[in-house]
C-alpha cells in the first residue's frame, strides 16, 4: 500500500545528446510502496529515465532522490535501488548459484543470510534444479529470474524493472507479476517499465506515459483512461494510443484507438 | 537465379558490409585518435620507406634478375590463399543478419558479397601503402606501366585465391563443426606453430646468409615454373621483362577458369554450412564441465579481503572461458628476438637470462591478463557493479589483484627454476624480487591505459566473440611496460653481478627512473579509479 513518504522524486530532468533531446521537462514524485507503471512507445526515452533514475547516467539538468537520496551519490544508493535492466547483467561463466553468491558479497549481504534468501528464490523461482548450470546455458527465461532474483537479494526499497517478464513463459511471467505484488505489498516500491500493457493493468498503482521526452499523461490506470477520454469498457491500451497519438497522422490514429475499442468491446461481449 | 543477378546482389552485399565496416572504424571518437596516432608513427616509418623503394627501383635496372624471384612468386599465391582462408575461419564465415540475408538472396550473393567486402577492406588498410609503394619502385625502374601490368597480373590471381581461399576455408568450418575435437586440437596446434614461426623467423635470415648454396638448392625445388612465369608477365616492357611463355598464358587460362569453378566449391561449402544444423553434442561435448556445484568460495588469500574475492571470480572465470585472454597472444611477436638471444648465449648468462625473461613476462601477465580494457570488459555488468555498494577502488583493486595472481607466479617460480641452469640463487632471488616489484607496478599501469581507451565491440577473436583490448592500446603497454622492465631488469642484473659503480649520475638516473615508475604507475591507477568512479552510460 503507498504511503505519504516519497521513494522517488525527479525534478525537471533533461537531457539532451548533442541537438537531439532525449527528456524534457520530465518530473514526478512516487510515494513509497508505489507500483508505478512506465510506459512509452519505443525511442520516448524510457531506459534514459531508469538510467537518470539510477544515477547510471547523468542528467543535463534536473535533479532525482531516491529514497531521499541524490541519486549522484552511487555509494549511499546503492543499498536503496535494485535495478534489472531489459538486459540481464549476468556472466556467462558463473552457475546461477555463483553469480547470485557474488553479488550478495557485492552487495555486503552476510553469507549466511544471503546463501539461506538464494537457495529461497532459486526455489520459489523454479531454478534450484538448475542452480549449478553455468549461465551460459541458460534459457532467456532463466537469465531473466536470475537477473530478477539479482536485483532483489538486498532487500532494496525502490526496484528499477525494465520489461522484466520480455521473453518469459506465461508461467515465469506470472511469478514475476506476483513477486511484484508482494514486495510492493511489503513496503518495495516498484518502478516498472513495460510495453506489455496488461502487465501494468494489472499491477500499478499509478502510471505515468512517456511521449516524445515528455511526460503526457500521469495518475491511477483509471485516472489516465479518464483524461484520454475514452469509454467506461476501454483498455489501458486504448489510453495510451490516445496520449500518444500527437504528432502521428490524426486520421490513423483514430482508426487505430477505433479498431482497439472494437476489439476491447468484442472481447467484452 | 542467375549469375548476373547473383553478382548484382553480391556487390549490393559487399559494398553494404564495407560502409559498415567503415562506418564501424569512424563512428568512435578515441579509435580515430588512436588510428591518427598509429598512422603518424607509422605513416612516419613509411615515408622513408617510399625513398628505398625508388632507389631499389633504380638498383634493379642494372641486374639481370631479381634475387630470391621465383620462391617468392610461388609463394605469393599459397600465402594469398593462406590469408583468404584464415580470413574466412576468423571473420567472414557467416553474416550478420543472416536470416534476413540468407532468405532473401542466393548463398552465392552472400559469398561473392563477403568476399568482395574483405577485399574492400584489405584495399582500405593496405592499398594505399602498397600502391605507393610500387609507384616509387616503377618509377626508380623507369617503367611507370609496370604499375598496369602488375595490376592487370594480380586481379585474376586475387579473385581465383580469394574464392578458394574462401572455399577451403568454409570447408574447414564444416570440418570443425562435425569433429570438435579437431578445432580444439588446432587450436593449440596453431598457438605452437606460431610460436614456431615466430621464433624461427629470427634464424632465417641468419640461416640464408651462413647456408646461402644449400638454401638455393632447398626452395629452388619448392618453386613452380609456369607460376613464377606468370608473375613475371607483371614486369612486360621493364627492364627486368622476361621472355613470356606459353606456361604463363596456361596459368592465365587456368586462373580465369578455376574462378568460377572456386565460386561454385565455396557456394557449395557455404550452403551446407548454413544451411545445415549443429550435429548434437558428441561424448566429448558431454565431457565439457557445463555446471559448478557449490558456492563461489574464494580460498585463502582471496577470500581475506573483498577486492581478493573480486580477483578470484576474474581467475574462475578466466578458467572457465580462457578465450577471452587470447589477446595475451600478441606477446608471441616479442618473443622472436627473446628466443635468438637466448639460443645464442653462453652457458653462463643462460641462466641470468631465463629469470630476467621469467620476471619480464611475469610482468607482461600481470597487467594485461585483466588489465587493458577493463570498462569494456566490465560494462555489461555495470549495472550491477556500479550499483552494489562496492567501492570502485575495490573493483579496481580486485582487477588488478587477479592479474597479479597470474603474474607474480611467473615472475618468482621461473627465475628460481634458473637455478638450475646455473643462476646463483642470490640472483635469481635478486630477479624475482624486483619482477615483483614490476609485476606491480604493470598491474596498475595496465588498468589506467587501459580505462582511457576502453572497447566496447565484440568480435570474433580466436574462434570465440569476445571483447579484446584495442591494439593501440597493446603496444603502448607493451613498449612502455616492455622498455620499463628491460631497464629495471638490465640495472638489477649489473647490481647483482657488482658491476655498477654508484656514480652521482647513475643515482640521478635511477631516481629518475623509479620516480616514474611509482608515478606513472600510481597516476594510471588513480585515472583508473576516477574513471569507474564517474562512469556512465551517456
Amino acid at each position: 500500500m503507498p504511503s505519504t513518504d516519497l521513494a522517488i522524486e525527479a525534478s525537471d530532468l533533461r537531457k539532451t545528446y548533442g541537438s537531439e533531446v532525449a527528456l524534457d521537462g520530465v518530473s514526478f514524485s512516487i510515494s513509497a510502496g508505489t507500483v508505478y507503471g512506465f510506459l512509452g512507445p519505443n525511442g520516448a526515452g524510457k531506459t534514459t529515465t531508469m538510467r537518470l533514475l539510477t544515477g547510471l547516467s547523468q542528467p543535463t539538468a534536473g535533479t532525482v532522490r531516491v529514497s531521499d537520496t541524490p541519486v549522484d551519490d552511487r555509494r549511499a544508493l546503492a543499498a536503496h535501488v535494485g535495478y534489472l535492466p531489459e538486459t540481464p547483467p549476468l556472466y556467462d561463466e558463473f552457475s546461477a548459484r555463483e553469480q547470485l553468491d557474488y553479488v550478495a558479497d557485492l552487495r555486503d549481504v552476510p553469507p549466511d543470510r544471503a546463501r539461506e534468501r538464494i537457495d529461497d528464490y532459486l526455489d520459489q523461482f523454479g531454478l534450484a534444479d538448475d542452480a549449478d548450470r553455468r549461465i551460459g546455458s541458460y534459457s532467456k527465461g532463466m537469465r531473466q529470474k536470475t537477473a530478477f532474483v539479482q536485483s532483489v537479494l538486498h532487500d532494496p526499497d525502490v526496484l528499477f524493472l525494465d520489461e522484466p517478464t520480455s521473453g518469459l513463459d506465461p508461467r515465469a511471467a506470472r511469478r514475476i507479476r506476483e513477486f511484484v505484488t508482494e514486495f510492493a505489498d511489503a513496503g518495495t516500491t516498484i518502478f516498472l517499465s513495460t510495453h506489455i500493457l496488461p502487465v501494468v493493468e494489472a499491477v500499478a498503482d499509478e502510471i505515468g506515459v512517456l511521449f516524445d521526452g515528455q511526460l503526457v499523461a500521469e495518475g491511477t490506470p483509471s485516472e489516465v483512461k479518464a483524461r484520454a477520454e475514452m469509454g467506461e469498457h476501454s483498455s489501458l491500451e486504448d489510453a495510451f494510443l490516445a496520449v500518444t497519438s500527437a504528432g502521428t497522422d490524426a486520421v490513423g490514429s483514430e482508426s487505430e484507438s477505433g479498431e482497439a475499442a472494437e476489439v476491447t468491446a468484442v472481447d467484452d461481449r | 537465379m542467375s549469375l548476373r543477378h547473383d553478382l548484382r546482389h553480391g556487390r549490393r552485399i559487399a559494398r553494404a558490409e564495407f560502409v559498415r565496416s567503415v562506418r564501424g572504424y569512424v563512428r568512435n571518437k578515441r579509435r580515430l585518435a588512436g588510428l591518427a596516432v598509429a598512422l603518424l608513427f607509422f605513416g612516419g616509418n613509411f615515408l622513408f620507406a617510399l625513398p628505398t623503394a625508388y632507389v631499389l627501383g633504380l638498383t634493379a635496372r642494372s641486374v639481370d634478375a631479381i634475387p630470391y624471384f621465383a620462391p617468392v612468386a610461388t609463394a605469393v599465391p599459397v600465402l594469398l590463399v593462406a590469408l583468404a582462408t584464415l580470413r574466412t575461419l576468423e571473420r567472414i564465415g557467416r553474416i550478420d543478419a543472416a536470416d534476413l540475408v540468407l532468405t532473401t538472396v542466393h548463398p552465392r550473393a552472400v559469398v561473392v558479397g563477403l568476399v568482395g567486402a574483405e577485399i574492400g577492406r584489405l584495399v582500405l588498410w593496405f592499398g594505399v601503402p602498397v600502391a605507393a609503394f610500387a609507384t616509387a619502385f616503377a618509377l626508380g625502374l623507369g617503367s611507370p606501366s609496370l604499375l598496369l601490368s602488375a595490376a592487370l597480373v594480380a586481379l585474376p590471381l586475387v579473385c581465383s585465391v580469394a574464392v578458394w581461399g574462401y572455399a577451403l576455408g568454409m570447408a574447414t568450418l564444416r570440418l570443425f563443426r562435425r569433429l570438435p575435437s579437431v578445432r580444439r586440437v588446432l587450436k593449440g596446434g596453431g598457438l605452437l606453430a606460431m610460436v614456431a614461426a615466430v621464433v624461427a623467423s629470427q634464424f632465417v635470415g641468419q640461416y640464408i646468409v651462413t647456408e646461402g648454396t644449400s638454401v638455393g638448392v632447398f626452395v629452388s625445388a619448392l618453386t613452380l615454373a609456369p607460376v613464377v612465369d606468370y608473375v613475371a608477365l607483371a614486369f612486360v616492357g621493364t627492364p627486368l621483362a622476361r621472355p613470356a611463355s606459353i606456361s604463363a598464358v596456361v596459368v592465365l587460362a587456368g586462373l580465369l577458369a578455376l574462378t568460377p569453378v572456386g565460386l561454385g566449391v565455396a557456394t557449395r561449402q557455404a550452403s551446407r554450412l548454413w544451411f545445415t544444423d549443429e550435429p548434437t553434442p558428441t561424448r566429448d561435448d558431454a565431457r565439457q564441465p557445463k555446471t559448478s556445484s557449490g558456492w563461489l568460495a574464494a580460498p585463502q588469500p582471496f577470500a581475506w579481503r573483498k577486492a581478493g574475492r573480486v580477483a578470484w571470480a576474474f581467475l574462475v572465470r578466466a578458467r572457465r572461458h580462457p578465450q577471452e585472454l587470447a589477446h595475451l597472444v600478441m606477446v608471441l611477436f616479442f618473443l622472436g628476438p627473446l628466443g635468438t638471444t637466448v639460443a645464442q648465449s653462453s652457458s653462463d648468462a643462460l641462466g641470468p637470462l631465463v629469470a630476467a625473461a621469467g620476471a619480464g613476462f611475469g610482468t607482461y601477465l600481470a597487467g594485461a591478463t585483466f588489465g587493458l580494457n577493463p570498462l569494456g570488459d566490465d560494462r555489461p555488468q555495470m549495472p550491477v557493479l556500479l550499483l552494489t555498494g562496492t567501492d570502485t577502488r575495490t573493483l579496481v583493486r580486485g582487477r588488478s589483484l587477479a592479474g597479479l595472481a597470474v603474474g607474480v607466479p611467473v615472475a618468482v617460480l621461473v627465475p628460481l627454476a634458473s637455478i638450475l641452469l646455473g643462476t646463483a640463487p642470490i640472483h635469481a632471488v635478486g630477479f624475482a624480487a624486483v619482477g615483483c616489484l614490476t609485476c606491480l607496478a604493470a598491474a596498475l599501469f595496465a588498468v589506467g591505459l587501459g580505462a582511457a581507451y576502453p572497447v566496447y565491440d565484440e568480435r570474433e577473436f580466436w574462434g570465440t566473440e569476445t571483447v579484446v583490448p584495442s591494439t593501440l592500446v597493446m603496444m603502448g603497454y607493451i613498449v612502455v611496460v616492455g622498455g620499463g622492465t628491460v631497464i629495471g631488469l638490465v640495472v638489477t642484473w649489473y647490481v647483482l653481478a657488482g658491476r655498477l659503480a654508484l656514480a652521482p649520475l647513475l643515482l640521478a638516473g635511477l631516481g629518475v627512473y623509479l620516480a616514474l615508475t611509482v608515478g606513472v604507475s600510481y597516476g594510471s591507477y588513480r585515472y583508473a579509479l576516477r574513471r569507474y568512479r564517474r562512469y556512465t552510460f551517456d
